[in-house]
């Protein structure tokens, strides 16, 4: 049985780090990724838009097979992990032939290797010595570091480079499984919502995207906000001014704007719209004594401010409506349009012991505009704005950029850093008694470009090979000795 | 040599005829102008080296590349002056972006004729070009002010790689053809395939925009604001165009046939419906060039009513830039069908070895799947600036890492199982297909978050 345990255990194995599994996977993740986008998700879709798009029974079955939300669903995840699962594997599976080869690297070919290598050469030559010294010069040239590899019973060069590049892919799986763990912890530490704020206000809930809310350990204070247009009208900048307040300390303030968050104890506050909130900020009047004594005097009203007029006269502002209609001596409310608006102010007079309705504009029927002590005038509207915000918590996103940047070195030595190696070794032919200098080289990517270092690399040696008698000093001084 | 007379006649007569009119208007080095003299000097080339493509004759490429490398400049200069006139990289609308993949497609041209001795890719990428140069006469737009979103360097970043890559995959999806047109694949097999391309196009469009009657559904254009007409947010008014509709099924019909015959010849094991075939390639060209003589005539002006709204409403080519490049693209792949059904000889003597065509296809994808990966990763930074999240499963967002899928599956292929040829060669052009309909088919289907591009 143990026996048994153990094979089904390896079989397992083999088929998960194989690069069939592998394929099959992310072929899977593709076809589902590609569903994803035809189907309507619920996420970014309103439900009307679900409802309208699909019949009730084609729904429940997409709902149920989890169709309508690919991205979030739980065989989505698990798919994500095998894919991880696949990629550890594999790499474990491969990584010590790998490292092998990267650690203790191939320095003196046996025979068997060097008569299957390509590309190779032999160059004939005098002695050893001479064939491996111009080796070393036309390598040295050619910017390599040679090495005099000495064994017990035999000798020859060894130079390489960029040996990293072996290891280079998996630096790049290691990127990827890096990714995958900084989207994974957001997934289950992260979140997303929104936080709407008027001016001046101050709040610390945030509305979460499934609706709830989420209470922050601080809080969030708009200053000010506001919008910059081009001449044509669109939005060119919108922008608010933000207060961190923390135990009842402002403890950050910074301006923000589109591509320009605020970072406070890793959640984040993005400019995201700006608008009018339909709610007023301050109404200007004029208020005249309708007796034609006394001063006219300016006043500025919020909602439900009540200010004094004089001893014993007040005004109150009631109420604001943004789009207004009268039907049957009422007041009616049409929609939330800053369309047609009007301001039932409250003016109550001590002395009348009365209250009297005024409405701006004046309407007949419903207002007491001229029998009220006051006459009122407006001047001005001011609205309030207010700045949305999308606030994210994505403690794993430095995971997302690490792995990024990591995959971007990865790649970029997969594909643009050759390992190149060169072997030259002197071979003494015991039949013929001659010497010869076999050269050979290897690379493990971009072969075409690497056989033409090799031939100058050749081209080289047969030059220096050549020269050597003619040129050496040593041989010269000799002759001249010699006569 | 006579073409290269009659080219080179042509365009000086053409830039004579430009500089004429920019006499007339005083204003010689706007961007109208540059765009202009670029795609004359684009056309000179595309002329040339089909000419190459055609007849052999060498000393073809030389004018050709010349011309190409004359339309750079211009290319350049209009990429430049719009950059000036709009203070930010011209990367925010298709217009713009269509500048910038033109630019790299001659660029990408040049060096495999210069760098690898592909001489014929321009007879494939220059006619792309003009498309390209086209296009964008047609959705010229004015300098539109960007919103907040989209102000950011990493935008910049980020469209930038994303039309290298997409040139990328263009440069390697041709090299593949031509691999498989070294590799002895059988002519009639892309005999089949350039009519199914061809049927894919009309079908779509006959499918997505057939009206009731006979009629064609185009968006309506308000030329005033050079805009489309839409009816509420997100929501364009469509115009019927009468008969055309009718005209779009009829060729739809006809492009079919080829295949059908092709489909026949197998089945039936009968080489004689082939020839059927060809015939009926040659008919269906003559139909999409009506057909596009036709859709270029209504769709350009005139005013059409609309099933949405009472009135007339006009339409014009620049509202329906999809529906136009698919048809010109018919022409162009069934052209290329002959040329290669005429001149089979020719081009396997022009081009470079199966093998090395092999190689150079992965050496450029080797290009572009780091150029995807940058792509998306910038993309992802931007995104985490402007929305505060770095991946949101947008269909755009979704379809490019697909697109990086397809790719990283075609290397692990090659490297790790040692894909070579054909099958490499196959997994190149669909890599390719992804490209495209990621770029087209999202933007035009599957609207989300990236409704800026």
């Amino acid at each position: 049985m143990a026996l048994d345990f153990r094979a089904v255990a390896h079989k397992t194995w083999r088929t998960i780090a194989s690069i069939q599994t592998g394929v099959v996977l992310l072929i899977l993740v593709v076809i589902l990724a590609a569903v994803g986008t035809i189907v309507l998700q619920r996420p970014v879709t309103e439900p009307d838009e679900m409802q309208s798009a699909y019949s009730p029974q084609a729904l429940r079955i997409l709902d149920t097979l989890g169709l309508t939300d690919v991205f979030h669903s739980w065989w989505f995840l698990g798919l994500m992990l095998l894919v991880s699962l696949c990629i550890v594997a594999a790499s474990i599976d491969r990584f010590p032939n790998s490292w092998r080869y990267f650690s203790r690297p191939y320095k003196y070919p046996d025979a068997s290797f060097r008569r299957a290598s390509h590309p190779q050469k032999s160059l004939a030559i005098a002695d050893e010595e001479s064939g491996l010294v111009a080796a070393e010069r036309a390598l040295h040239s050619l910017g390599f570091k040679p090495e005099r590899v000495v064994r017990e019973d035999h000798f020859g060069i060894f130079a390489e480079r960029h040996r990293i590049s072996e290891l280079a892919v998996y630096i790049v799986h290691a990127s990827l499984l890096l990714i995958f763990f900084g989207t994974i912890v957001d997934g289950i530490w992260g979140w997303r919502g929104y936080l709407s704020l008027n001016e001046g206000q101050t709040s610390n809930l945030v509305e979460i995207r499934d609706g709830s809310k989420r209470t922050l350990p601080f809080a969030i204070r708009c200053d000010a906000a506001g919008q910059e247009n081009y001449k044509d009208g669109t939005p060119k900048k919108w922008w608010s001014k933000l207060a961190v307040v923390e135990d009842g300390r402002d403890v950050q303030k910074k301006e923000i704007v589109v591509n320009d968050p605020l970072l406070y104890s890793g959640v984040r506050f993005y400019q995201s719209s700006y608008g009018p909130n339909g709610k007023v900020d301050k109404l200007l009047l004029v208020a005249a004594p309708s007796n034609g004594s006394g001063q006219k005097q300016d006043i500025g009203l919020a909602v439900n401010d009540t200010v004094p007029l004089d001893a014993d006269t007040t005004v109150r502002f009631a109420e604001f409506i943004p789009d207004f209609a009268v039907r049957d001596g009422q007041v009616y409310r049409k929609s939330n349009q800053l369309e047609n608006p009007a301001a039932h102010l409250v003016v109550t007079s001590k002395k009348a012991g009365k209250d009297f309705d005024v409405w701006i504009p004046a309407m007949d029927g419903v207002a007491d505009n001229s029998k009220s002590p006051y006459q009122l005038q407006a001047t001005d509207l001011k609205m309030g704005y207010f700045t949305g915000l999308q606030v994210s918590h994505e403690p794993g996103q430095w995971g997302v950029w690490s792995g990024v940047v990591l995959m971007g070195i990865g790649l970029a030595f997969v594909f643009y850093v050759v390992h190149m190696r060169f072997w030259v070794v002197p071979v003494h032919d015991a039949k013929t008694g001659k010497y010869s200098l076999w050269i050979g080289g290897s690379a493990n990517r971009n072969r075409d470009a690497f056989e033409q270092r090799f031939n100058d690399l050749v081209v080289l040696v047969e030059e220096d090979l050549k020269s050597i008698p003619r040129t050496s000093p040593r041989e010269q001084v000799a002759t001249v000795a010699g006569h | 040599m006579t073409l290269i007379v009659l080219v080179g006649l042509a365009i000086a007569f053409l830039l004579f005829m430009a500089f004429l009119n920019v006499v007339k208007s005083g204003n010689l080095l706007n961007e109208t102008n540059l765009l202009f003299a670029a795609l004359i000097f684009y056309a000179g080339a595309g002329a040339l080296y089909l000419g190459f493509g055609v007849t052999g004759t060498e000393s073809y490429v030389k004018f050709a590349s010349l011309a190409t490398w004359l339309g750079l400049i211009a290319n350049t200069a209009a990429i430049a002056h719009r950059w000036y006139e709009a203070g930010h990289a011209p990367f925010s609308s298709v217009y713009e972006m269509l500048l910038s993949f033109v630019w790299t497609l001659a660029v990408l041209t040049l060096v495999a004729e210069k760098k690898y001795g592909v001489k014929v890719i321009g007879t494939i990428t220059m006619p792309v070009a003009i498309v390209g140069v086209v296009l964008m006469q047609l959705l010229r737009t004015e300098v539109h002010p960007l919103v907040p979103a989209l102000q950011s360097t990493w935008l910049h970043v980020h469209v930038t790689l994303a039309m290298l890559a997409y040139a990328a995959c263009a440069l390697s999806f041709a090299l593949a053809a031509m691999f498989l047109i070294q590799d002895n694949m059988k002519t009639e097999t892309f005999l089949a395939v350039t009519s199914a391309s061809t049927l894919a196009i009309y079908a779509s469009v006959v499918l997505t925009r057939f009206e009731k009657w006979g009629g064609l559904s185009l968006v309506a254009w308000n030329p005033e604001q050079k805009s489309e007409v839409f009816l509420s947010r997100g929501v364009r008014l469509f115009v019927t165009v009468p008969d055309l509709g009718w005209l779009m099924t009829l060729t739809l019909f006809v492009v079919a046939a080829p295949l059908a015959f092709y489909g026949l010849a197998r089945w039936k094991k009968d080489e004689s419906f082939l020839t059927l075939a060809n015939r009926a390639v040659f008919l269906s060209i003559l139909l999409q060039v009506m057909t596009l003589a036709m859709f270029l005539v209504r769709a350009n002006d005139g005013r059409y009513p609309s099933l949405d709204a009472d009135g007339l409403f006009p339409t014009s080519l620049a509202a329906s830039p999809f529906i136009l490049s698919g048809l010109v693209g018919g022409v162009f792949i069934s052209l290329l069908y002959l040329l290669l059904l005429w001149r089979r000889q020719d081009l396997g003597r022009l081009l470079p070895s199966a093998e090395n065509l092999d190689r150079i296809t992965y050496k450029t994808i080797c290009l572009a799947f780091p150029l995807l990966t940058l792509m998306i990763a910038s993309g992802a930074y931007w995104a985490n600036q402007t929305w505060g999240s770095y991946w949101s499963w947008d269909p755009k967002e979704t379809w490019a890492a697909i697109t990086w899928l397809v790719y990283a599956l075609y290397l692990h292929m090659r490297i790790t199982r040692g894909w070579r040829g054909r099958r490499a060669a196959y997994f190149a052009i669909a890599g390719f297909a992804v490209v495209m309909f990621t770029f087209f088919g999202v933007t035009y289907l599957l609207p989300g978050l990236h409704a800026y591009a």
